[in-house]
C-alpha cells in the first residue's frame, strides 16, 4: 500500500502542479474569486479530516475486540466520506449552475480535474469502507486480520492528506484570484 | 551535545523521531508516548492508551482537535488577510504541519518501519523536487517571453 500511495503521490502532484502552471490564467470568468465558498469548503475539509478519526479509532478498537465500537466507527468513516461527498456534489451543482463547467475555461479544466480524481478516490473509499463494516459487524474483520482495515485506512487517510493539500492550494491561496491582466481587453 | 542529538534523533534515545526498525521487531517501546522524552512520555501514558503499540484514543482525539483547530487558523488568517507576502508561506506551514499529523500518526507511519517512511519520504521529496522544477521552468519561461 506504501508503494501504491508513493505512486499516487506523483499522480496527484501532477495535477495540482498543472493547477498551479495555469492558476490565474482563465480569460473568462467565472474566476476563482468569483465562485470559491471557503466557508463551505472549510465545514467539508472539517468533515474529512474527522472521518481519518474515525477511521483511527475504528482500527483501534478492532484491535482491542471490541468488536461494536469498531464496527460504529468504520460505519462513521463512511457516513463522513458521504457527507464530504454529498458536499462535492452541491458544490459542482452549485459551479455548473453558475456557469463554470470543465469547458468553461481554464480554471475550470484543472479544478474539476483534480477535485474530480479526489472526489472518485473517496468514492472508492467510501465504498471500501462500507464493505469492511460489514465484514466486521458479520464477525469477519477481526484483531486477527485487523492489517486489512489498517491497509483501507493508509488508504483513507492518504485521501485525506491530499484533500489538505487541495483545501490550500486551490481553495485558500487561489481563492482571491481574478482575471488575469488584460483580460478585460479581450472582452472590449 | 551528543546526549542531545540522540534525543531528537535516536530511537533508544527515546527522541522525536524515534522510528522503530521494524514494526515486528520494536513495535514500540512499553510505555513510550507517541511525542517526545520520558517526561513527556508519562503525561502521554495518562491520556493514551497505556503509551503501548501506537497511541490510545484519547491521543487521536487530540490530533483530531489539533488538525481542526488548524484548519480553522488557515480560515481565519484567509478572512484577517493580514500577512501581506507571508501569507502562502504560512498557508503552506500550516498545511505541512496538518499533513505531517495526519501522516505521522493516523498512517502510523511513526510507529512503522523505517522502509515504509523511506519510500513514502523518497516518492514525496521526488514529486515535489520534479513540480517544483516544472513550476520554476514555466516561470523561467514567461519571463524570457
Amino acid at each position: 500500500m506504501w508503494v501504491f500511495l508513493g505512486s499516487d503521490v506523483m499522480f496527484f502532484g501532477a495535477f495540482i502542479a498543472t493547477y498551479l502552471v495555469y492558476r490565474g490564467r482563465s480569460l473568462n470568468g467565472p474566476y476563482p474569486s468569483e465562485i470559491l465558498d471557503i466557508p463551505v469548503t472549510t465545514v467539508s475539509t472539517f468533515v474529512l479530516l474527522m472521518s481519518s478519526l474515525a477511521m483511527v479509532l475504528g482500527l483501534h478498537y478492532l484491535r482491542e475486540g471490541e468488536k461494536n465500537k469498531a464496527t460504529l466507527w468504520i460505519l462513521g468513516v463512511v457516513v463522513l466520506g458521504s457527507v464530504f461527498m454529498a458536499f462535492q456534489f452541491v458544490e459542482f451543482r452549485e459551479f455548473a449552475h453558475e456557469g463554470l463547467t470543465p469547458r468553461t475555461n481554464i480554471f475550470g479544466t484543472t479544478f474539476f480535474i483534480l477535485t474530480g480524481i479526489h472526489g472518485a478516490h473517496v468514492t472508492i473509499g467510501v465504498i471500501w469502507m462500507a464493505f469492511l463494516a460489514y465484514s466486521s459487524h458479520r464477525g469477519k474483520l477481526r484483531a486477527d486480520n485487523s492489517l486489512d482495515l489498517e491497509i483501507a485506512g493508509l488508504y483513507w487517510h492518504f485521501v485525506d492528506i491530499v484533500w489538505i493539500v487541495i483545501f490550500t492550494v486551490i481553495y485558500l491561496i487561489s481563492a482571491n484570484d481574478g482575471p488575469p491582466p488584460g483580460a478585460e481587453l479581450l472582452h472590449g | 551535545m551528543a546526549n542531545l542529538w540522540q534525543k531528537l534523533t535516536y530511537h533508544k534515545g527515546n527522541g522525536w523521531w524515534n522510528l522503530p526498525h521494524t514494526a515486528s521487531q520494536e513495535p514500540n517501546p512499553p510505555f513510550e508516548g507517541p511525542i517526545g522524552g520520558a517526561w513527556l512520555s508519562n503525561f502521554w501514558r495518562t491520556i493514551t492508551h497505556g503509551g503501548v503499540s501506537h497511541a490510545g484514543p484519547g491521543f487521536y482525539w487530540l490530533v483530531g482537535l489539533f488538525l481542526g483547530v488548524i484548519t480553522l487558523l488557515e480560515v481565519w488568517l484567509f478572512n484577517v488577510q493580514g500577512l501581506g507576502g507571508l501569507y502562502i508561506p504560512t498557508l503552506l506551514g500550516l498545511s505541512t504541519l496538518k499533513f505531517v499529523g495526519v501522516v505521522a500518526f493516523f498512517m502510523h507511519l511513526r510507529f512503522d518501519g523505517r522502509l515504509f517512511t523511506y519510500i513514502f519520504t523518497a516518492s514525496m521529496s521526488i514529486g515535489i523536487g520534479m513540480f517544483t522544477l516544472v513550476l520554476l521552468l514555466q516561470q523561467f519561461g514567461n519571463q524570457v517571453r
